[in-house]
């Protein structure tokens, strides 16, 4: 037992001379080393692309002749498209917002006629789901605006933004007062708000 | 000490993050246009098809023209304009076909009548087809305008004086006819 003991204290002997030369180098030498850390962020930044068309024009909207002479026309789904889109961070989510097309005369329209013609626009290619947002304006072209959040994109995203405008229809089927008409659609891409 | 610094610092630039954060977002709008043109539908008549039958002209004991002639009004239903508009009437008198050539003397082929459009324009359109001039005969109304219109037909009058008696003819006919335009 006795033995054992001597042989295990000669056997830690040389680990402590081997050790030892290895401090007397650092004192030995005049060189120093330090670490220093390069740092950097990079900022949640969300960016649509320019809209294929800055004017979506429909053109001549009803019907000249017929039994629905005067009421709006199957119009065709427009299409637009935001290219290019992108959120270099997850959890961002698309909004979309329409307002109806109103006719540029401000008086109220005599019974049986509409002044607003409504739309649903549907923004797709963000998150699991589409967004629609569908106006329902009244023939005087009250609460013309409408407004939709879709769902939350689980990572960051490259892709394109589809934008599709379709169902056009004027309140109650009603007769449109004659002149220009105008609407708009603002696409917002963002982080999920917060609700406080 | 210089290293508490360096991890003061950073520390600041992950708390500053966040504020980043809030103007992450981007938006585009683009305009959805079109347009409406100004137009005028006169709807089509609803009732007799279309015809004033005003029956018998003349009174048979006496041979002049009936002093109680009538004919019930006539609609156009389905009529707008979708835009300001003018309704103008105007009418031919109702004239014999079959005895085309000049009325002898004491006689005369043809009544005169005056129509109105009613329903459109506050004041109706009248047209009299004895006036050489008939300023009424056109109505503005300055606003779109979906609605019947009721002409009307009366103040029947023997062309050339009542004085005059009516040729016999199967058929006399006169014509009214009603016009929406639209204004810009």
């Amino acid at each position: 037992m006795k033995s054992a003991l001597f042989k295990s204290s000669l056997l830690m002997l040389p680990l402590y001379g081997m050790a030892a030369p290895a401090s007397a180098q650092e004192t030995a030498s005049e060189t120093a080393s330090g670490q220093v850390a390069v740092t950097g962020s990079v900022a949640r930044l969300c960016i649509l692309g320019e809209p294929s068309r800055a004017v979506v024009d429909l053109g001549q909207m009803v019907q000249t002749s017929g039994a629905s002479v005067g009421r709006i026309a199957a119009l065709a789904t427009q299409s637009v498209s935001l290219p290019g889109s992108f959120c270099n961070f997850a959890g961002s989510v698309l909004g979309v917002s329409a307002t109806a097309l109103l006719g540029d005369s401000a008086i109220a329209p005599p019974a049986g006629f509409s002044r607003a013609v409504n739309y649903t626009a549907t923004a797709t290619g963000w998150g699991n789901s589409d967004t629609a947002a569908t106006t329902n304006a009244a023939v005087d072209g009250a609460s013309p605006d409408s407004a939709a959040t879709g769902s939350t994109q689980p990572s960051p995203k490259l892709g394109d933004i589809e934008v599709a405008l379709s169902s056009f229809s004027a309140p109650q089927n009603a007769l449109l007062v004659a002149g220009n008409y105008s609407g708009l659609v603002t696409v917002t891409l963002g982080p999920v708000p917060v609700t406080e | 000490m210089n290293r508490l610094k360096f991890f003061a610092a950073l520390a600041g630039v992950v708390i500053s993050a966040p504020a980043q954060a809030q103007s992450a977002s981007d938006s585009a709008d683009f305009a959805v246009v079109g347009n409406v043109p100004a137009i005028c539908v006169g709807g089509s008549v609803t009732e007799a098809g279309g015809i004033f039958d005003l029956g018998i002209l003349v009174d048979t004991t006496t041979g002049f023209l009936r002093s109680d002639l009538s004919a019930p009004s006539q609609v156009l239903a389905g009529s707008f304009c979708s835009s300001r508009s003018s309704i103008a009437v105007a009418a031919t008198p109702v004239v014999a076909q079959t005895f085309t050539a000049t009325a002898p003397t004491g006689f005369s082929r043809s009544v005169d009548f005056t129509a109105t459009a009613a329903g459109w324009t506050t004041i109706p359109a009248s047209f009299s087809t004895a006036s050489a001039s008939n300023p009424a005969a056109i109505q503005q109304r300055t606003t779109a305008f979906s609605g019947p219109i009721t002409v009307n037909i009366g103040d029947f009058a023997t062309t050339g004086g009542t004085g005059l008696r009516l040729v016999a003819d199967t058929s006399y006919r006169g014509t009214v006819t009603v016009t929406l335009t639209p204004e810009s």
